[in-house]
């Protein structure tokens, strides 16, 4: 009995340090105008995020996925990129220096980055930094869309990121996670 | 003695019902406006009036606009629950050059504030009352 009641203890420890050990993480979206000083902020709980997705059911998103669907690429062409940088190397895999702008596609450090850096406009940038983990959860679909419910899910794991930069000119776009309510 | 017990029942179903009217806390409404001969609003309602009333809509006005209700209750439903679960915060802040909004959630209510040049608006709507109101709305539409 003693045994029994010592093993309820320790689960009851056990389940306190797990939920301990996983706080709520929150996506920040932070959008601020230098034209007239405006700006808008955004605060949502990624188990939000990762709960309304599914019940979306509007033009190509359904059921958390999306099929990206242009011109110019699909879905298809996106999943065989990301494929193919999935089981790449670390490195650089893109450099395009021109006279408008620098883009840098590269993986570092289990991240996928690209960097766009706007020449005509000095402020002008793109910086965008995905966990290899959460572009592995979008290609988890067994179709040719993307699973974007998968892919926050993961990035629940993922450090304390930015994710994305635009800056271009008096505007400055900012969307990363932390495990913060409130945007600084 | 009979009055006495007469007065001890009525206050006591007057508590009683109170207590039940405001189970599912108070909508508060205020709005100020800041002109000279501007109104000034301040409403506060027991939130349970808010399924009640669903109650009372007519099916046919519900069934009429059906076709766009019925693709975003879901997705309500699913923003209400989540939102129940998490912790206060501020969602949603646009701070414009003369215009200020924010949608917070404190104390388990989705609370609205808007500071305009014109006016100040402050609504708070209790999560649990939109709950009610969105589950008595999908009652009206079989298959949700």
């Amino acid at each position: 009995m003693r045994r029994a009641w010592l093993g309820v203890i320790v689960l009851l420890f056990a389940a306190t340090a797990a939920m301990a050990a996983t706080p709520e993480r929150w996506i920040h979206v932070r959008v601020e105008s230098g034209h007239d000083g405006g700006s808008v902020r955004v605060n949502v709980p990624l188990s939000f995020a990762e709960k309304i997705l599914p019940t979306i059911d509007h033009g190509n998103l359904h059921h958390g996925r999306i099929r990206i669907s242009g011109r110019d690429m699909d879905s298809a062409d996106i999943r065989a990129i990301l494929e193919a940088v999935k089981t790449a190397p670390e490195g650089d895999f893109v450099t395009v220096q021109s006279h408008d702008s620098d883009v840098r596609v590269a993986k570092a450090k289990g991240n996928l980055l690209v960097h766009v850096r706007d020449h005509a406009n000095r402020e002008g940038r793109v910086e965008i930094q995905i966990p290899m983990k959460v572009v592995e959860a979008l290609l988890s679909s067994d179709t040719d869309e993307l699973n974007l419910v998968a892919a926050i899910h993961a990035l629940q794991e993922a450090g304390e990121d930015m994710i994305i930069v635009v800056k271009d000119g008096t505007d400055h776009v900012r969307v990363w996670i932390d495990t913060r309510s409130e945007s600084e | 003695m009979i009055l006495a017990k007469i007065a001890v029942w009525g206050l006591g179903s007057m508590v009683v019902g109170g207590a039940v009217l405001c189970s599912e806390g108070l909508v508060t409404v205020r709005v100020h406006q800041r002109e000279p001969d501007g109104h000034n609003v301040f409403l506060v309602a027991p939130a349970m009036l808010m399924p009640l009333g669903m109650k009372f809509v007519p099916r046919d006005a519900l069934r009429r606009d059906e076709r766009e209700i019925r693709p975003y209750l879901p997705i309500l439903r699913a923003a209400a629950d989540e939102l129940a679960n998490c912790p206060d915060a501020t969602l949603v802040e646009v701070i414009d050059r003369d215009e200020h909004v924010r949608v917070a959630k404190h104390w388990g209510a989705i609370v609205v504030d808007v500071d305009e040049p014109g006016q100040t608006v402050h609504v708070s709507v209790p999560i649990r009352a939109m709950q009610s109101a969105l589950r008595e709305l999908a009652a009206n539409f079989p298959g949700d």
